[in-house]
């Protein structure tokens, strides 16, 4: 703690003036939009009252909802930078996706049904759209995946293991890797790592010696963007994320938005109404995951 | 307990297959002989293999293989899981992950976490090695909208074990944890090198 005999006014001045031509370092991560255009219109004018400019979204922009065709057409009018997420590529190379896409059985036939639905709604245009998307974008240390680098199939859960977890984002060549799929936001840092092997090498012929090393692990982070279309971390509300890149700091926003347009636009459009179920409660069992641990080998 | 012959990168080379069979038909208490790929593939050898000893050759390398771990092989596409252990050609992550003696620590860890597995037997980089997870861990901090979750982790005591390829196989006893790293045909010359 600085004392008040210590403060030359000058300094203080200085202080203030880099966080503010700091601020514009902050950017917004949105993800999982599927198809409801209430909740991203809600969410985007959230990032624009706060005066961010950069704005980075993590795929799934259809399935589920409502109104594809709108979602698509709105990332495109405001050029938003996005990576292709499971939906967007299921939608346009069809269902061929492993089991693990559905977190069970329940939730992969409903989501059979969604999927038809917006593959005979879905312009020709806009399936167009979601095939040139990327699997990723990078930004200097920063890595945006809609699952994993591997997959945008591959759930990264806040509680996976947390060496697998950070395999992740150090194959990747990433300091910081945000994602999304899981519907439920997070913000995991892994740090102080290390890992001691001992090697012994059958060759060449002769006596066997053991080698011991030491492996210090980097300092890495998952950020995971939630959902702004369907969320399932306990209510109904969207979530994304603002992040920092000056000083790392990583807030979650969530709030609130008219689910009732998007319901009823779900039972009018012959969806099953299960959908606006969930839009009603933020959560249903059927979609939790049931084995945590799994990693998608597709 | 008796134990496990693991061999692989054949490539249809009978002359390698005979001189490990001789050797464990001699010398070792082996009651199951695991075969981590590039046996019979497409490589060119193959047919060499087909064409001097006939269909039955191929058939007689495919019968020292349990019928029920072939099926499974064919179903899992990576492998066997035995007991704690996982036998494959490359890794958890491909068949065509080279795993090696100096392959990052990480990634190991990684690959042995994917099948949930104690010991994982790689064929793909040839080599013969043994690398054991001995220590250490990591902290890990995890924020959502409802709470702050601190947790330490440690590294799992876990080994990786390169086989080798052709006449440089492999013995396992899985009741004691010894490794034996053997070369068919130069047993006058080289003692095995057992870890224990
Ligand atoms: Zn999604
Ligand atoms: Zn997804």
């Amino acid at each position: 703690m600085v004392q008040g005999k210590d403060l030359d006014p000058a300094a203080i001045e200085v202080t203030l003036t880099v966080r503010l031509i700091a601020m514009p370092q902050s950017h917004a991560v949105i993800s999982c939009l599927h198809a409801n255009l209430a909740a991203l219109e809600a969410v985007l004018a959230d990032i624009d009252q706060q005066g961010i400019a950069t704005i980075t979204c993590l795929g799934d922009l259809v399935g589920y909802g409502p109104q594809p065709n709108e979602v698509v057409d709105l990332v495109r009018q405001r050029a938003i930078p996005t990576c292709q997420g499971c939906w967007d590529e299921d939608i346009i190379e069809g269902l061929n996706a492993c089991d693990c896409s559905y977190p069970s059985q329940l939730a992969e036939r409903r989501g059979h049904l969604a999927h038809q639905w917006t593959a005979e709604q879905l312009s020709e245009e806009s399936k167009a759209f979601l095939a040139s998307l990327p699997m990723s974008l990078r930004r200097d240390r920063l890595l945006f995946v809609h699952g994993s680098p591997n997959s945008q199939h591959e759930y990264l859960l806040p509680d996976m293991d947390a060496f697998a977890a950070l395999e992740r984002v150090e194959s990747a060549g990433a300091e910081t890797l945000f994602c999304g799929h899981t519907h439920r936001p997070y913000v995991r840092e892994l740090r102080e790592g290390s890992i001691r092997v001992r090697q012994m090498s059958g060759e060449p012929a002769g006596v066997a010696e053991a080698e011991d090393r030491e492996l210090r692990l980097p300092l890495r982070r998952i950020i995971n963007a939630g959902s702004v279309g369907e969320p399932r971390h306990g209510n109904t509300n969207p979530t994304y994320v603002i992040h920092d890149e000056d000083i790392g700091a990583v807030e979650i926003r969530e709030l609130p938005y008219e689910v009732e347009r998007t319901c009823s636009a779900i039972v009018d459009a012959g969806l099953p109404p299960i959908f606006a179920w969930r839009l009603r409660h933020g959560f249903e069992y059927a979609e939790r995951a049931d084995d945590a641990s799994h990693v998608c080998e597709r | 307990m008796a134990r496990w012959a693991l061999i692989s990168g054949l490539r249809g080379d009978l002359e390698a297959y005979e001189a490990i069979q001789a050797d464990l038909r001699h010398t070792r208490r082996v009651d199951t002989l695991f075969v981590l790929g590039d046996v019979i593939g497409p490589e060119r050898e193959c047919d060499a293999l087909r064409l001097s000893q006939g269909e039955a050759a191929v058939d007689a390398l495919l019968q020292a293989v349990d019928p029920g771990h072939m099926g499974w092989l064919a179903a899992l596409q990576f492998g066997f899981i035995e007991l704690d252990c996982a036998l494959l050609h490359g890794s958890s992550a491909a068949v065509d992950d080279s795993l090696g003696p100096n392959s990052s620590p990480l990634l190991l860890l990684d690959r042995l976490t994917r099948m949930d597995v104690n010991r994982l037997f790689t064929a793909r980089s040839g080599r013969q090695f043994r690398l054991e997870l001995t220590g250490g861990g990591i902290d890990s901090q995890v924020r959502d909208l409802e709470s702050q979750r601190h947790q330490q982790q440690s590294v799992p005591q876990r080994q990786v074990i390169g086989i080798g390829a052709g006449v440089r196989y492999t013995l396992y006893d899985p009741g004691s944890d010894r490794l034996d790293f053997l070369s068919a045909g130069s047993k006058p010359q080289q003692r095995p090198r057992g870890f224990a």
